[in-house]
């Protein structure tokens, strides 16, 4: 079966990233998210395309092409007529496990589905659904548009069919496929908050500020986006969650820094309450650390 | 003889069929949109009505599929089976070093332009996706793959060398190769016919100004130099690319405005060329412009044509000296203010162009005065009819 139509389950940063890179390699993408998140989530496509028009990656009609190629909806009925599945929600295996059933009773019997959860195993959201055998784990990593690597988890269950669509749909993102073995964390989150956390205890114990520990780890070996930074976009609350989770099925190392507990008490939680490890402007762009820094002892 | 002309990009697919007795266009058309749920169809066969269809077409077989069916439609068609065609020729972007000319399509001909995918990652993939399509659906018909870059491969080492580590050249083939390759060696080929003279006597600057634009130097028939380089962005400034431009600028621009690869390849590709400088990239629309007294309209213009006079008093040094100057393609054959333009500043050269002849269209034809001591045409290209005559010679 050719793929041209997929569906999007969860329209959050995952979400939005896999829907924009899908469409601007030509599939036609259905977003669905609950409440009002699918208009939000459209606008914020939108910014992300504006940002590439800005810097020329772009041009105006591909933009306008790129987004009519997204649309949004709250109604699952229209997944009957999807081509493929990626379901990219919030880690919480019941509300998972939930969506996945209804979604394995509306979507046609053929079609794959693709979950890009990190911190659950693939293998047991599996086992609740009748096309078992039609589950991949593929772990796109935010921002999806410009890491080129994505990694792959094979269930016990999964077809060999099913794990080629997933792949081949990861390739036609321009991805490259890593296998690896299915385990609580991948390897992406699981190096982040690690070195996360780590970074919050050296903030912690002053060491250094969050915008040297930022500059030193990003320089010193060449990342496009520190570390600290990463988590504010991610959110420091779902980093919050994956260091428990993690330290709930892989040992204390993974016990969060208390630094982290206390950002998230205050509510500082990253780019969505514009203050994290830094601040942040309305265009979700960092105000320059050293500003950053001085928010921090206003507060 | 009947040759099917076709040339596939990504997402379109161009066709022309030939009765290669007369080189009569029998009938022609396209695909839009291949790859989409609303592809369009447009085709013509000559004496008759055009015929345009919109449906789902997935894939390049299938629009060659289409294609073949209008051609042999009792009502729209020219032909009556599929069987009457005698041979495809393909237009191929890049032929790398491997092909010097025209190729009869074999299995090692199809693995050499894989490979050759890494050099043109937007055109060889669908130009072969095209062959194969064509091969699938007329397996006994013998399909020719005709090259852009083939005509400058007679290009010499001291002009298609870049002055880098000579390491890079042989590691990666990087150097120049040049393109619109058909479309030169036509309008030399016509205009040495134009002028009654043999064309291994002359020297001829053929200057290719369309939404690409290129120049070549012609001499004795073979191409010796040519602006556009390794790949389709050097030389001429164009509609939206850049064309020459210091890399050194193009570091610090990476630099300063934080841009990655695929940044500043797009910008340079898509971003730039008339349309970076006035906002638009149609010539039509930069001489409305200047009429209304746009400034960057007026800017973008000249910067076109100094371009341009540089390739030309270049060239005319390279050749040590030249016979006949050449315009051809969208902007070269269609805008009389350009050829002007150019003229003017090439009166060094002893060029003297006729403002009457200049202002006439539609036709092959010479606007150099009789006294002016380089002549000056304009050549409707036609890259079609080359691909049919290197198909018919290889058969």
């Amino acid at each position: 079966m050719e793929i041209r139509r997929i569906a999007v389950l969860g329209a959050g940063r995952l979400g939005r990233g896999i829907a924009e890179c899908a469409a601007s390699k030509g599939y036609d993408v259905v977003l669905f998210s609950q409440g009002a998140g699918g208009q939000d989530a459209l606008r914020r496509i939108e910014k992300s395309l504006d940002r590439k028009l800005a810097k020329w990656a772009i041009t105006e009609s591909e933009k306008r092409l790129i987004l009519g190629r997204i649309s949004y909806t709250l109604d699952l009925k229209e997944l009957a007529n999807v081509d493929l599945l990626i379901e990219a929600t919030i880690d919480h295996f019941y509300t998972k496990k939930e969506l996945l059933r209804t979604a394995d009773h509306l979507c046609r019997p053929e079609v794959v589905f693709i979950s890009t959860t990190s911190t659950l195993l693939v293998s047991e959201l599996a086992r609740s659904i009748t096309r078992n055998d039609q589950l991949v784990g593929l772990h796109f990593i935010p921002p999806v548009p410009d890491v080129p690597v994505a990694e792959l988890v094979v269930p016990e269950s999964a077809s060999p069919e099913a794990v080629e669509v997933a792949k081949n749909f990861a390739q036609r993102l321009d991805k490259k496929v890593l296998h690896i073995h299915e385990s609580a964390g991948l390897v992406n989150p699981r190096a982040l908050i690690t070195l996360v956390n780590e970074a919050a205890y050296m903030i912690d114990e002053g060491v250094c500020d969050a915008a040297a520990a930022e500059l030193i780890i990003k320089e010193s070996w060449g990342m496009s986006q520190g570390p600290l930074e990463m988590a504010d976009r991610l959110g420091l609350d779902l980093i919050l969650s994956w260091m428990e989770q993690l330290q709930e099925k892989l040992g204390d190392r993974y016990a969060p820094c208390p630094l982290i507990r206390r950002y998230v008490r205050q509510k500082r939680l990253g780019v969505k309450t514009r203050l994290g490890f830094f601040a942040y402007t309305e265009d979700d762009a960092v105000v320059s650390l050293e500003e950053g820094e001085k928010e921090e002892f206003e507060e | 003889m009947i040759i099917f002309v076709l040339n596939c990009g990504s997402s379109s697919v161009k066709y022309k069929l030939y009765d290669m007795r007369d080189e009569s266009v029998m009938a022609e058309g396209k695909v839009e949109r291949v790859g989409q749920d609303n592809a369009v169809i447009t085709h013509q066969s000559t004496g008759k009505e055009e015929v345009s269809k919109t449906m789902p077409i997935l894939e390049h077989t299938t629009a060659i599929r289409e294609c073949l069916n209008l051609l042999t439609d009792p009502e729209h068609g020219s032909i009556k089976s599929v069987d009457e065609i005698d041979a495809v020729g393909h237009r191929v972007v890049h032929g790398g070093e491997s092909f010097s000319d025209s190729v009869l399509i074999n299995e090692r001909t199809k693995e050499i332009l894989e490979s050759l995918s890494d050099l043109a990652p937007l055109h060889n993939p669908a130009n072969l996706m095209g062959i194969r399509a064509a091969e699938k659906i007329m397996p006994k018909t013998p399909q020719v793959a005709v090259f852009d870059t083939a005509f400058h491969s007679t290009i010499p080492p001291h002009a298609f060398l870049y002055a880098i580590p000579y390491t890079v050249y042989q590691r990666h083939k990087v150097r120049r190769y040049g393109f619109h390759g058909t479309s030169h060696k036509y309008v030399s080929q016509r205009t040495a016919e134009l002028m009654g003279k043999n064309i291994e006597d002359l020297k001829i600057i053929t200057c290719h100004l369309g939404n690409g634009a290129s120049i070549a130097a012609v001499q004795g028939g073979k191409s010796v130099d040519t602006s556009m380089g390794f790949t389709p962005l050097e030389g001429l400034m164009m509609g939206t690319r850049s064309g020459d431009i210091d890399p050194g600028a193009i570091f610090y621009i990476m630099k300063k405005e934080e841009l990655n690869l695929h940044e500043i390849d797009s910008m340079l590709n898509k971003h730039s060329g008339l349309y970076g400088i006035a906002g638009v990239s149609d010539m039509r629309d930069i001489e409305k412009g200047i009429a209304e007294d746009d400034r960057l309209c007026r800017v973008a213009f000249d910067i076109f044509i100094n371009r341009i006079l540089k390739y030309v008093g270049a060239y005319t040094a390279s050749m040590n000296g030249v016979d006949a100057i050449v315009f051809t393609a969208g902007i070269g054959e269609n805008t009389p203010s350009v050829r002007d333009a150019v003229c003017r500043n090439l009166e060094y050269l002893g060029v003297k162009i006729d403002p009457e002849l200049n202002n006439r269209r539609g036709e092959d034809l010479e606007i150099s005065t009789p006294d002016s001591k380089v002549k000056v045409f304009v050549v409707g290209t036609d890259e079609e009819v080359v691909i049919a005559r290197d198909t018919v010679a290889l058969l």
